[in-house]
């Protein structure tokens, strides 16, 4: 057994049999993580990958690391916001992913289930919430959360708060898009300014969201180029990275850190070969952890994932002048707002943009907002001549994941589109 | 007639139009469109709606963004039914000043495009003249001489109002979504923001941000109650989490039932309050003396479960006279006559010196010589206790369910949580996968013993794991380290079950997996304490049941 599993297994017991001693071990090994990344990155992956691995690892080692210098939030929370007040914005769903690091989230997911929360939830809100129930978290000073994108959002802040005590804003995102939406949501954000002002004794400075704005605008082009040109050298990344690239979009928008890593792959990406196998259109989320799924997207000069909803959720240019509304019309024109042939339009305008060989859908256990619309998405997809498979399975929780169903699925898909070249 | 749902629709402006409306409350069978249309794992109440929109005669539905579910209806149903008013009406979370001002603004947008649809006009005055009849609906009653339930969760059915009434219960508040009366204070001026208001003023649902108020007025009615029936959906979790924090602070009794809509859920849903009940009657003496003729008396307790059916003559000194075990045929009734004449031959009595027959167990109803049935939940409750009276926790694994049982020092059931309508965990499982591994039920137990390797089996669905027994074999696992993988996935599973229970010591295992060893030393294992089991453990259903009929005649 390696240094790394030895460590890996010590916290995992510690957290289980003295969870309050464990935090502080838990994070010491994110620190550890961090550095072994930036000196021995994985050698397959392309170099742009290699430094988003290693930048998210040092955003949540060095966040956690330091007390009072973040907020949970959820994956929508406005983070530009929290910026301007010098916090970052770790969200729950991410920590989640963070926690398997330790091979945790089965501890963590039975604690949640056995003090009651539905077994049919989704299993990032459950391994967190268990990781409170089981005491090994420590206590942030704020949180801030969205309705967007599921139902699960405010319940688990409420109950997080109810239970160890952390004050929260929640942001109601309206269904309807239209300009009342939008005032309603813009005048919550001022809201949530002043509150945060009080509770961090700081002014806030609006040119301070205005620059955010303007970095955000300039790395939503770059990545918009990124991925065109994803489309056409194999640039080798993981299942991983995609949920890497979506924490980037979300909790580091609008940071130089991350505009500037977008430009180095912009850069990076034209040294690489060009792609000629199939180019694969992901759909929410991805089980980084799978077996047959990792052995068909993980480097694979065959099949490249091009681009994923869950990163291009939004792709409007946004009004810096007026950063509240903007921010507002940010997360209501969100692909995840509103009803399901808003996402199939835009989704559609994706594929029509990248022209993927095929999409995947995975419906992650528990998410009913995104499983209750697949048939509707595929029913698009096909209308525009793309073959579209849906996967059922767990993002994270192993036990909800049936490797040989999966492997028997996409086998055959892969397969059903390799004999549509060949008639064509 | 329109359709609705939610309690924040605003149903009395349709009704101010002359339209009647009508709260969807599906009765399917199943859910082949849902299936086809949206996904398995969507939310079965709203599964049903949309098997029952699409078979009903519906002129359109008015729904509301209450929930991811019901978003993903609308999809469905606008795309399935374009002549129809299929209408979402955005409604807020937040109820101040803001959110009742937007959700105003979202309800005349609804008029008009409702007026459009159906050449109907809308008045204010008219709405008025509708809330003005409207009677006010009392929020809690009580009834003497009997017990008091309030209902609190995800939305109650009649059905469950139904079962309690006809079980001598007295509902006394319902504070779901189907229960609640609406008040409104209108001005003329402004009659549909009174309305508005009114209508988001309600006791909060789960997806309001105010629903952080619900525990105070919860835990207010509460106290004046004698139980509380939890209620909520399968594939919901929004009250889970309520359930989660409540169950801690509530002191009375509480029962969490989960329902998914269908039918075929009503037998076991029937179990669970039936055993609710008699735990909340437990304690009270009853004396009917009818010894026979010779100052003998004998009583019978038959379990009729989903693999075996088990019957205990006991005698007026508790003393077990007979008891016999026999497989359980397709028809439980024909099993029962079987077993009837066993037992009597065994005892050397005839079916006229039994006092008094109790029943238990799945099939109890349909025993026809019973005089009256007891849910296996009370009765192993009853069982375990006479075996050993130390017991306060009871782990059942039968055929098609499992349950964790607590109870306190006097035997009586305390709490209970029992297993999905799923087979993963049940004696099914493990004869699904002694199947696969070519063994016989019986010899499971003993080969797992001789386990020298772990293997975890991760998938928790039992149709996953014996597939993935079925690739362990491929890998040329060993039969015994296969074996008890699969014994360890049930102790989990049991695991789980008996701390939700509520896990105190001592504890007894009971039902005919008991018998299986490599699952008693993985149940030990994982609890960390040795389980008491009895010369036959599968007759403690029917020794509780004896004893029931027993107690009902000293």
């Amino acid at each position: 057994m390696s240094v790394v599993d030895k460590y890996i297994n010590y916290v995992k017991e510690e957290a289980i049999h003295q969870p309050e001693k464990s935090w502080d071990k838990m994070v010491l090994g994110f620190k550890a993580n961090k550095l072994k990344m930036k000196l021995l990155p994985k050698k397959g992956m392309a170099k742009g990958y290699q430094k988003l691995e290693s930048l998210m690892m040092s955003f949540v080692a060095d966040s956690l690391g330091k007390r009072g210098s973040y907020v949970w939030g959820n994956i929508f929370a406005p983070c530009e916001i929290l910026q301007c007040f010098g916090l970052n914005t770790l969200s729950i769903e991410c920590l989640a992913c963070y926690f398997t690091g330790y091979h945790l989230e089965d501890y963590f997911i039975d604690c949640a289930q056995n003090s009651g929360i539905a077994t049919t939830l989704c299993s990032y809100h459950k391994t967190f919430v268990g990781a409170v129930e089981s005491k090994v978290v420590e206590r942030p000073e704020y949180a801030v959360t969205t309705s967007l994108s599921c139902d699960g959002n405010l319940n688990t802040f409420r109950y997080l708060d109810k239970k160890m005590g952390v004050p929260y804003t929640f942001l109601d995102v309206p269904y309807s898009d239209d300009e009342e939406s939008i005032q309603y949501l813009a005048d919550q954000l001022r809201q949530l300014v002043t509150d945060l002002e009080d509770r961090f004794g700081q002014k806030f400075d609006e040119e301070k969201l205005r620059k955010t704005i303007r970095i955000e605008n300039e790395t939503r082009r770059d990545l918009k180029e990124f991925f065109e040109l994803q489309t056409k050298h194999y640039y080798p990344g993981e299942l991983i990275s995609q949920l890497y690239m979506m924490m980037g979009t979300h909790l580091l928008i609008g940071t130089e850190e991350f505009r500037d890593l977008i430009k180095f792959m912009i850069e990076d990406i034209k040294t690489y070969p060009e792609f000629t196998g199939k180019k694969i259109l992901w759909i929410h989320l991805l089980p980084f952890y799978q077996e047959s799924l990792s052995k068909y997207f993980n480097e694979n000069p065959d099949y490249q994932i091009i681009a994923s909803d869950i990163i291009i959720d939004y792709m409007e240019e946004m009004d810096e002048k007026d950063p509240f509304t903007a921010l507002a019309k940010k997360v209501i024109h969100n692909l995840y707002n509103g009803s399901y042939s808003h996402k199939a339009k835009m989704v559609g305008t994706l594929a029509k943009d990248l022209e993927p060989d095929a999409v995947i859908h995975f419906c992650h256990w528990g998410c009913k907002q995104a499983s209750g619309g697949s048939i509707l998405l595929k029913e698009k997809m096909q209308q525009m001549g793309i073959p579209m498979l849906i996967l059922d399975g767990d993002g994270i929780d192993k036990r909800n994941s049936h490797d040989g169903q999966i492997k028997t699925r996409l086998e055959a898909f892969l397969e059903l589109i390799e004999a549509e070249e060949k008639v064509c | 007639m329109l359709g609705y749902i939610c309690k924040y629709a605003p149903i009395e402006i349709f009704e101010s139009m002359g339209v009647t409306m009508k709260r969807i409350e599906p009765d399917v069978t199943n859910f082949n469109q849902a299936d086809m249309r949206m996904h398995p794992n969507i939310c079965s109440f709203v599964k049903g709606v949309l098997e029952e929109v699409m078979a009903g005669e519906y002129e359109g539905v008015i729904l509301t963004t209450c929930c991811d579910s019901v978003r993903r209806l609308y999809d469905v149903l606008k795309m399935e039914m374009p002549d129809k008013f299929i209408y979402i009406l955005d409604t807020p979370r937040i109820t101040k000043e803001a959110g009742t001002s937007l959700y105003e603004t979202r309800i005349r947008k609804m008029i008009q495009k409702y007026e459009a649809f159906s050449g109907k006009k809308f008045d204010e005055q008219q709405l008025k003249d509708v809330l003005d009849k409207q009677q006010k609906a009392e929020s809690i009653s009580h009834k003497k001489n009997c017990k008091n339930i309030g209902i609190a969760g995800a939305r109650a059915t009649d059905q469950l109002k139904q079962i309690l009434e006809s079980r001598g219960a007295h509902v006394a508040f319902d504070l779901t979504c189907t229960g609640l009366g609406r008040k409104f204070v209108l001005e003329d001026e402004e009659i549909l923001t009174g309305y508005t208001k009114g209508l988001l003023s309600q006791f909060p649902c789960m997806r309001m941000e105010s629903a952080s108020n619900r525990d105070e007025l919860l835990l207010r009615y509460v106290d004046s109650v004698d139980g509380i029936l939890y209620h909520t959906v399968q594939f919901c979790d929004n009250y889970a989490y309520e359930y989660a924090w409540l169950k801690n602070l509530i002191k009375k009794p509480i029962l969490l039932l989960e329902t998914d809509y269908t039918r075929q859920s009503y037998g076991q849903v029937l179990t669970r309050i039936e055993a609710f009940l008699e735990s909340l009657a437990a304690g009270k003496k009853q004396s009917i003396n009818k010894k026979g003729e010779n100052g003998k008396m004998y009583v019978m307790g038959i379990d009729s479960g989903s693999t075996s059916t088990n019957a205990v003559i006991m005698n007026q000194d508790r003393k077990i006279v007979a008891y016999s075990v026999v497989r359980t045929g397709a028809k439980s009734g024909e099993s029962a006559d079987k077993i009837l004449k066993e037992i009597l031959k065994k005892a050397d009595l005839t079916r006229e010196d039994i006092t008094k027959i109790v029943s238990t167990g799945y099939g109890r109803v349909s025993i026809p010589f019973a005089d009256e049935n007891v849910t296996e939940i009370s009765c192993h409750g009853k069982g375990a206790h006479y075996f050993n009276p130390k017991i306060r926790t009871i782990l059942d694994i039968g055929g098609q369910d499992s349950k964790g049982i607590r109870l306190n020092e006097s035997g009586e059931v305390v709490d209970f949580v029992m297993n999905d309508k799923c087979a993963a965990g049940t004696g099914r499982f493990l004869e699904m996968i002694a199947r696969s591994l070519e063994i016989s039920i019986d010899e499971l137990g003993p080969i797992a013993m001789e386990s020298t390797e772990d293997i975890e089996i991760t998938s928790m669905c039992s149709v996953f794991a014996e597939s993935e027994v079925i690739s362990l074999i491929a890998n040329n696992k060993e039969k015994a380290d296969i074996a008890n993988g699969i014994c360890r996935s049930i102790a989990n599973k049991s695991y789980s079950l008996i701390k939700r229970a509520g896990m105190e010591p001592d504890f007894m295992m009971t039902g005919g997996v008991a018998k299986n060893p490599g699952v008693v030393r993985a149940v030990e294992e994982k609890i960390g304490a040795p389980l008491y089991i009895c010369p036959e453990p599968e007759i403690v259903g029917a020794a509780g049941a004896a004893l029931y009929a027993l107690e009902s005649c000293l």
